[in-house]
């Protein structure tokens, strides 16, 4: 043993220097204690011993020792099992007189015949858990962790999918370089998310039922931690990545709200049945899949689509006859800020959907109680992660809708952004919640018919449309098969797979976009240049 | 079948409000860029038009309206995100609790 942990330090490259070991008598009882914050830091305490001649005797919590090839090999080197129930310290071990007492009682009155390893003396909070409990409470702790590390990751694949609907037409234009477009952006989100003071906690309430109106979650599903809420939390959210990353591999752009609802949506129904989905709502306010999800989906691109052409008809009917570099210079003033306004209105919008989705799974892991505010850390990873993905840039994504659907000019992006802005803005001081994504695709497309002689790429109008129509069942299906698969595997295991699958398909998707990658230095390359066919087939 | 109604209901009043500031503001914008052309004489055809220095005032006076529905929609966000909502019902704006 002594010999395979030499072999594994030398393989990992350590470098072990050891001092004061001549404090460790040769013969006679002795305490080691030591720090304890890594998986092998207790391993080195042993060489101490064994520069002395002497063997080490652990002091390890119970269930290392359980009935499996650890356990027997603990327990044939004589290593010493700890009960750390609250006030009960035994050991197990014949030969080792234990008094009564509490922990530091163990330690002070120790008679051993051999040497003893105190492991984890660091943390005397430790001694309280109950030893069946402590396996639970891990459990639940990690898939609790895996909930809010997917959900950050979630919020980053929201930032830089969208990057393109505030910034789309104005790198397309030149009114900004294309980095300094997704800075300005990123800042904008930032900024947004922060100011969501007031964050909706009912957010999944909108499509299924696992919170109440006040937004605690639903008591069957409280049980082990809230084991079972956190994995249906966590499929939909995987639902929604997968179905995010890969509309972005194909360049379409498609609403992130939309995948987030739609793999909730899956989850639920795979974990509770139908009448885990909240199709309608009570008839006195639109609410629901199909009041939130569906009908607004048919609602934003026209509306934004007929303001967007109204916009861009009226704008070129007074400035038809004016000097080009004016119009364009002056517009493109107008288009950085009706951008800056809808990058704003993101950053509020959609980074608190996050939020409440990971304050959702600490109040049912049992640590968060406050169903009116939301952790200091979480509204501070949120923004960051939103910032930091818009920055990131969704080029494909920033591509298609600057250069694929229409070749943009100044005026048409400020008509297109100006009618985006508006309807976000407009639409939420209503209560009618629209997608930012279909809204701005719906602009740009409207800039397009206002403009007298523009072509409209209706080819590709039509793929977006595609993607919008199967985005909430193609994420729905992920998030139940997720949730399935999470399900029948239980434990721990099932979640740390379905997080591990996630990684592998999100990885796999990130190598694909390698092949043709699109960046901040090709985005706005000529959208003919390169063949429908030839694109399809190398994506 | 209710909430079709009700999504008409709102759809509509987004179309309105959006066609409003949407499209409306914009059309300003637009004028604005048209009078600072006026003033400086520029013309598509490239051709020096005479000056018209009132066109530098109409410049002014419309950009003053835009970054005015700039603000307000500004305002709607942020009042959003402390809880509160901006109210029209005084014709002017104010700031409401929700």
């Amino acid at each position: 043993m002594i010999a395979a942990s030499r072999a594994v330090f030398r393989g990992l490259g350590l470098r072990i220097e050891l001092r004061g070991e001549e404090h460790l008598p040769t013969t006679g009882g002795a305490v080691l204690a030591s720090n304890h914050l890594s998986f092998l830091d207790f391993t080195f305490l042993g060489l101490v011993g064994v520069e002395r001649g002497r063997l080490v005797r652990f002091l390890c919590k119970e269930y290392v020792f359980g009935p499996s090839v650890v356990g027997w090999a603990m327990r044939r080197m004589g290593h010493l099992s700890v009960d750390r129930g609250p006030r009960r310290p035994r050991t197990s071990t014949d030969g080792c007189g234990v008094p009564e007492g509490p922990p530091e009682g163990l330690i002070r009155g120790l008679r051993c015949p051999g040497e003893l390893w105190l492991n984890s003396a660091a943390r005397p909070g430790l001694w309280s858990f109950h030893g069946p409990r402590l396996g639970l409470m891990t459990t639940a702790t990690l898939v609790l962790v895996l909930v809010v590390v997917v959900a950050l990751a979630f919020d980053f694949t929201n930032g830089f999918h969208d990057t393109g609907n505030a910034m789309a037409t104005s790198i397309a234009t030149g009114a900004l370089r294309p980095k300094v477009a997704v800075g300005l952006s990123a800042v904008l989100n930032l900024v947004g998310a922060f100011l969501s003071v007031e964050v909706a906690l009912t957010v999944t309430n909108a499509v299924i039922n696992i919170q109440d109106s006040k937004g605690a979650p639903k008591a069957d599903l409280m049980a082990d931690g809230g084991y079972a809420l956190l994995v249906i939390i966590l499929a939909g959210l995987v639902g929604g990545i997968v179905w995010n990353v890969l509309t972005w591999l194909l360049g379409l752009p498609s609403s992130s709200s939309h995948a987030l609802f739609g793999g909730l949506i899956g989850s639920a129904i795979a974990a509770l049945g139908l009448s885990g989905v909240k199709w309608t709502g009570d008839g006195t306010k639109l609410d629901g899949v199909i009041g939130k999800v569906i009908l607004p989906a048919f609602a934003s691109p026209i509306i934004a689509g007929v303001v967007a052409a109204v916009g861009t008809w009226l704008i070129f009917r007074v400035v038809g006859h004016i000097a080009k570099e004016f119009a364009d210079q002056g517009f493109r003033w107008g288009q950085i800020g009706s951008a800056s306004l809808v990058s704003l209105a993101h950053g509020t919008n959609d980074a608190q959907k996050t939020m409440g989705v990971i304050t959702l799974a600490l109040i049912a892991a049992g640590q968060w109680t406050d169903t009116t505010a939301v952790p200091l850390w979480v509204k501070f990873t949120c923004a960051v992660a939103i910032a930091a993905g818009t920055y990131v840039g969704g080029w494909r994504v920033i591509r298609t809708l600057g250069k694929g659907l229409i070749e943009i000019s100044p005026p048409q992006g400020m008509a297109a952004e100006g009618a985006s802005a508006a309807v976000i803005l407009s639409s939420s001081h209503l209560g009618f919640a629209l997608s930012t994504t279909q809204v701005a695709t719906g602009s740009i497309l409207g800039s397009g018919v206002g403009k007298p002689g523009a072509t409209v790429r209706w080819g590709i109008a039509g793929r977006m449309v595609i993607a919008w129509l199967i985005t909430l069942p193609a994420a729905g299906l992920v998030g139940a098969v997720m949730w399935y698969l999470g399900h029948v595997l239980g434990g721990a295991l099932g979640p740390i797979v379905v997080v591990l699958i996630l990684i592998a398909l999100t990885g796999y998707m990130w190598m694909r976009s390698r092949r043709q990658p699109i960046t901040a230095a090709n985005v706005n390359d000529e959208w003919e240049a390169m063949p429908e066919t030839k694109r399809l087939e190398r994506v | 079948m209710n909430n079709l109604a009700l999504a008409a209901d709102g759809a509509w009043k987004v179309l309105v409000a959006s066609l409003v500031l949407g499209a409306g503001l914009p059309f300003v914008f637009a004028l604005g860029v048209r009078a600072r052309a006026s003033a400086a004489g520029a013309r598509a055809d490239g051709e020096h038009a005479e000056r018209r220095p009132v066109g530098n005032v109409l410049f002014v006076l419309c950009l003053l309206v835009v970054l005015f529905g700039v603000a307000l929609g500004i305002t709607i966000v942020v009042a959003s995100g402390f809880g509160k909502a901006v109210s029209f019902e005084h014709i002017y704006p104010t700031i409401v609790s929700k």
